[in-house]
């Protein structure tokens, strides 16, 4: 074996380019696909599985067996194998042709996180398709039954490695229903794009507080000028700010809400963290956001040519994110 | 060294029906599979469920290499061999068993249902009933359902698995049948291996010698069927020709290997009308064939008639054959006969069987033509107190002295060589003549049933100036075994003579439907050959039906089969058509004008496009299209859908 391994080392590479020819040649064939697709029969692919290759050389040697005993029986039970593999063959096919593909969205993710882009597999036809599953991510995807009529969301995987936007450049359709004597697939380019986000800064410095916006912040970012009314306790809230009266009257814990003319006094400079390249910037500067966020404290975000006011809620977050995820991709802007 | 890691029971939902498959597959071997295989293997089958169940790790592979090894060996140490379908069989089990306790994976198990097919095809090898069809589809329907549910990945609904299997083959059957009704056969073989059969066992050995054998056994196994193209011969006129004997050695009568030249052939003279007849012969494992005395001409490719007028084959039939003979019942043979050709029929071994020579003699002496003398002869087994039994005594080194003088009691072995010899002693040349003497028609199907218990011994002896003529001296001790039919003599009681008991009429009838369905199947489906496929393409319109114009056909029927399966499919997976109601309010809102906004519904539309239409018309329109389509309107509401759109025209702007 130690002989053999090198001298059989270039295989795999032979079969991953002929692999990438072909996909290429699939792609230039096709084009760029809408958002939802549905399969024609000229773009579903199907070849013989290694057991269907067997299963041929099975049948082909009970067909002499039964030639040589010139056995009627044995003759029909060699034919009824070569017909349930035409029949496989050509079910195979048909559990992918005439499905409808559509891209379902995929949610943003931390670079280094894996982008799930969600692929909705729509069964219009009143028939069952069964065992069909993605690939293409860079995680197996396992299979699904579609019920007459019925549809599912299928998840292709992508491992991201750097902020910005990720492309699921190809993803493929596959099935090798019913006796996986033939896999049959489709590839699609939809070519759908996912947000990357920085990622987080694990140690990030502490966040700036109540620095420049008005100058005359004294002690607290959350601004307890004029009492504006209750909410619910949050985690992160300040324990002096629970209204304990109303706790020892209701038993629930609420914090005390102030408004003033300086409740969004925190802002995240990429300006004021000189000592950092851009890269590190980005990634503290993320960490502020999802912190801040998850405090529900108002935040602003400074970026040279992008200013973003002060403000909380899932809006806030998205925005200053996504700002992040893209500072310095023209194309985006 | 692998570390052995513990199952984790996903085979559990699969395992059981892989092995249902299996068990199917074998269950026709058993009988012929050594005992302690099938233990093993049952063994083997426990052992993986109780490791599947538990979760324990499979054995060893060491411990596997050792059972591969010795299972391989005693296979050996069984059969004396490894190739034959017994052995084959037998390899095919221990594999089984083996891998049993190594699949770990799910995919594992294809080798597992590859085995289960191939126990299959061994077994249609082997014996192919009536009921092997059936019990053939049952198995592949188990099979494939074993298939389906591994190559499922996860649990599959029982029902779902086994009609989708059950949908598969029936898709598969029609190609099936074509494939097989089409696909040129050929009769020559590649290869010749045993197979061992219960079938293949025939009543006629190549030679004869009485007093050997103290009891014929009275086997009800089939030797072949007839059915003739006309009436069927009179019982005394149905001897089955199969082997000619003509070396005496005073004990055993043998008789010489066919030889395939013409020259050689008797002079034959037909007289009279000609039998046309079909034969489906059971497989003889001999080259004989049987054909109604005697033989003119026939259908079978490499087949040869012996010098001595009978038929025999290139190879041994080791498959049901049917052929197609034409004999005549009247026929003059050799009239003419050498005295090199006399010589050879009259040879008697020097001091064997005295008594019966002098009796010759002596008997020849006082008749007064060779005619006479016959007549006498049988006159003697006749009135003397000579009896036809199937248990007669053993006899002694002087077979045919002991018998004619001591014991006087045999069946038509010790009558056909007693009177040969007795001929031959006289003067007269004389030949023995194997085959097969009556059979029972079956009135449900028309035809003849041959048994080996109708195998029988008559002689022929030579004459001037008329040739060889059959003398059956057993018609002369018990004319009713050559005279009725032996289901005569069973309905009548007669048939106790022969040691059976009368069969009630109910079971007669029983058994005669299930041979008539035997002779059927065996003629349509197991004898299925060359000469029914030229019949079918003839009937199919090709006039000179050769193996290309078959192909061509079977291509054709292929393919078109194969479209038919893909339009089922296309039509299985279309599209829901686009409902005519649903397209009639399209065409109303592109009147209209305005763009529907996504997820509208059709009354929200309505209230939206009451500037632009008349508010009846839309009201109309939405009601008719929601009746129609939603609710149980039905033809109506459609209707009424159809002539409101129509008569839609958008309303001038205001």
């Amino acid at each position: 074996m130690r002989l053999a391994s090198p001298t059989l080392s270039w295989l795999p590479d032979i079969r991953e380019q002929a692999g990438q020819r072909i996909r290429r040649w699939a792609r230039r064939r096709q084009g760029r696909d809408g958002l939802v697709a549905t399969l024609r029969p000229g773009r579903v692919y199907i070849l013989p599985t290694g057991v269907g290759i067997v299963f041929g050389i099975m049948a082909f040697a009970m067909l002499l067996g039964a030639m040589n005993y010139n056995n009627n029986l044995a003759f029909l039970l060699t034919f009824l194998l070569v017909g349930l593999g035409f029949v496989s063959m050509h079910c195979c096919q048909r559990n992918l042709v005439g499905l409808e593909i559509a891209f379902a969205g995929v949610e943003p993710v931390f670079a280094g996180d894996t982008a799930c882009f969600r692929i909705a597999l729509n069964n219009r036809s009143k028939n069952q398709r069964c065992q069909i599953w993605l690939t293409g991510g860079d995680k197996p995807g396992y299979a699904v039954d579609l019920p007459p009529r019925g549809s599912e969301v299928l998840v292709v995987p992508v491992v991201t490695e750097r902020r910005g936007r990720v492309r699921l450049q190809r993803f493929a359709v596959r099935t090798r229903y019913p006796f996986e004597l033939f896999r049959a697939w489709a590839w699609l380019h939809m070519e759908p794009d996912g947000l990357v986000y920085p990622t987080l800064a694990t140690r990030p410095p502490l966040p700036p507080t109540s620095v420049a916006a008005l100058g005359h912040r004294q002690h607290d970012a959350r601004g307890e000028e004029d009492f504006a009314g209750l909410r619910k306790f949050q985690r992160g809230d300040s324990p002096r700010n629970v209204a304990w009266k109303t706790y020892a009257r209701a038993g629930q814990l609420f914090s005390k809400r102030f408004s003033g003319a300086d409740t969004s006094s925190q802002w995240f400079d990429f300006e004021a963290l000189a000592g950092y390249d851009l890269e590190a910037r980005l990634s503290i500067l993320a960490r502020w956001v999802v912190d801040a966020d998850r405090r529900g404290e108002d935040y602003g975000l400074r970026l040279p040519g992008h200013e973003f006011a002060p403000a909380h809620g899932p809006a806030q977050r998205l925005n200053c994110l996504e700002a992040l995820a893209l500072f310095g991709d023209d194309a985006s802007s | 060294m692998t570390r052995a890691r513990g199952t984790d029971g996903s085979l559990l939902s699969s395992l059981p029906w892989t092995l249902a498959a299996l068990a199917v597959g074998a269950l026709p071997h058993l009988p012929y599979l050594p005992i302690w295989i099938t233990a093993a293997s049952v063994g083997c089958a426990l052992w993986r469920i109780v490791i599947e169940k538990r979760r324990m790790p499979v054995p060893p592979a060491w411990f596997r290499g050792a059972l591969a090894v010795g299972g391989f060996v005693s296979v050996y140490m069984s059969y004396g061999t490894i190739s034959g379908v017994g052995p084959g069989t037998a390899l095919l089990a221990v594999m089984a068993a083996l891998k049993l306790l190594e699949v770990r994976r799910r995919r594992d198990q294809f080798v597992l249902l590859f085995i289960a097919v191939f126990l299959n095809m061994a077994a249609l090898l082997r014996e192919q009933y009536v009921w092997s069809l059936p019990f053939l589809l049952l198995s592949l329907v188990v099979t494939m359902a074993a298939w389906l549910r591994m190559a499922a990945p996860s649990e599959q609904p029982l029902r779902q698995s086994v009609t989708g299997a059950a949908r598969f083959i029936g898709y598969a059957l029609p190609l099936a049948v074509a494939m097989w009704a089409f696909f040129p056969r050929i009769a020559t073989p590649f290869w010749s291996v045993p197979i061992d059969t219960s079938s293949g066992v025939t009543g006629l050995s190549d030679t004869m010698s009485p007093g050997d054998i103290t009891s014929l056994s009275q086997s009800d196994r089939v030797a072949f069927r007839v059915r003739f193209d006309a009436e069927p011969p009179p019982p005394r006129d149905r001897y089955w020709r199969a082997i000619v004997l003509h070396r005496f050695n005073g004990r055993t009568w043998s008789g010489s290997s066919p030889v395939p030249d013409h020259r050689f052939r008797e002079r034959t003279e037909f007289l009279g009308d000609p039998i046309d007849y079909e034969i489906t012969l059971e497989p003889t494992r001999t080259q004989r064939l049987m054909s109604l005395d005697l033989p003119e001409s026939w259908d079978f490719e490499r087949t040869h008639v012996s010098r001595a007028n009978t038929l025999w084959r290139e190879l041994p039939v080791d498959q049901r054959s049917v052929y197609r003979v034409r004999s005549y019942p009247r026929f003059r043979l050799d009239a003419e006969l050498s005295d090199f050709g006399k010589s050879w029929y009259l040879g008697l071994p020097d001091g064997r069987n005295p008594e019966a020579r002098a009796l010759a003699q002596t008997m020849r002496a006082s008749a007064e033509s060779d005619r006479d003398y016959i007549g006498q002869v049988l006159r003697m087994f006749n009135v003397d107190s000579y009896h036809y039994t199937l248990q007669p005594p053993a006899l002694g080194a002087n077979p045919v002295d002991r018998f004619l003088f001591d014991t006087k009691r045999g069946f038509c072995e010790h009558y056909a060589s007693a009177f040969a010899v007795l001929m031959r002693a006289a003067g007269i040349p004389a030949r023995v003549v194997l085959g097969y003497q009556g059979g029972e028609l079956n009135p449900l199907g028309d035809y003849l049933i041959v048994r080996q218990a109708d195998a029988h011994a008559w002689t022929e002896v030579w004459l001037d100036g008329t040739g060889w003529q059959r003398v059956d001296p057993t018609a002369a001790v018990a004319p009713e075994r050559i005279e009725s039919g032996r289901s005569d003599a069973a309905l009548d009681g007669s048939g106790a003579a022969w040691g059976l008991s009368a069969p009630s009429r109910l079971a007669y009838r029983l058994g005669m439907a299930w041979d008539a369905l035997n002779a059927r199947w065996n003629e349509l489906i197991l004898a299925y050959g060359p000469e029914n496929q030229k019949r079918l393409m003839r009937w199919l319109g090709f006039e000179n039906p050769d193996w290309q114009r078959l192909l061509f056909v079977l291509l054709g029927t292929v393919a078109a089969l194969i479209t038919l399966v893909h339009v089922l499919l296309v039509l299985r997976f279309r599209p829901p058509p686009h409902d005519r109601a649903r397209r009639l309010y399209e065409r109303f809102v592109r009147r209209t004008g305005i763009e529907p906004l996504p997820a509208e519904t059709p009354l929200d539309f309505e209230r939206r496009v009451a500037d632009v239409v008349d508010p009846a018309t839309a009201a109309r329109i939405t009601r008719a299209y929601l009746d129609a389509r939603y609710g149980d309107g039905g033809e109506n509401a459609l209707d009424d859908l159809g002539r409101a759109v129509r008569t839609f025209r958008r309303r001038a702007p205001a």
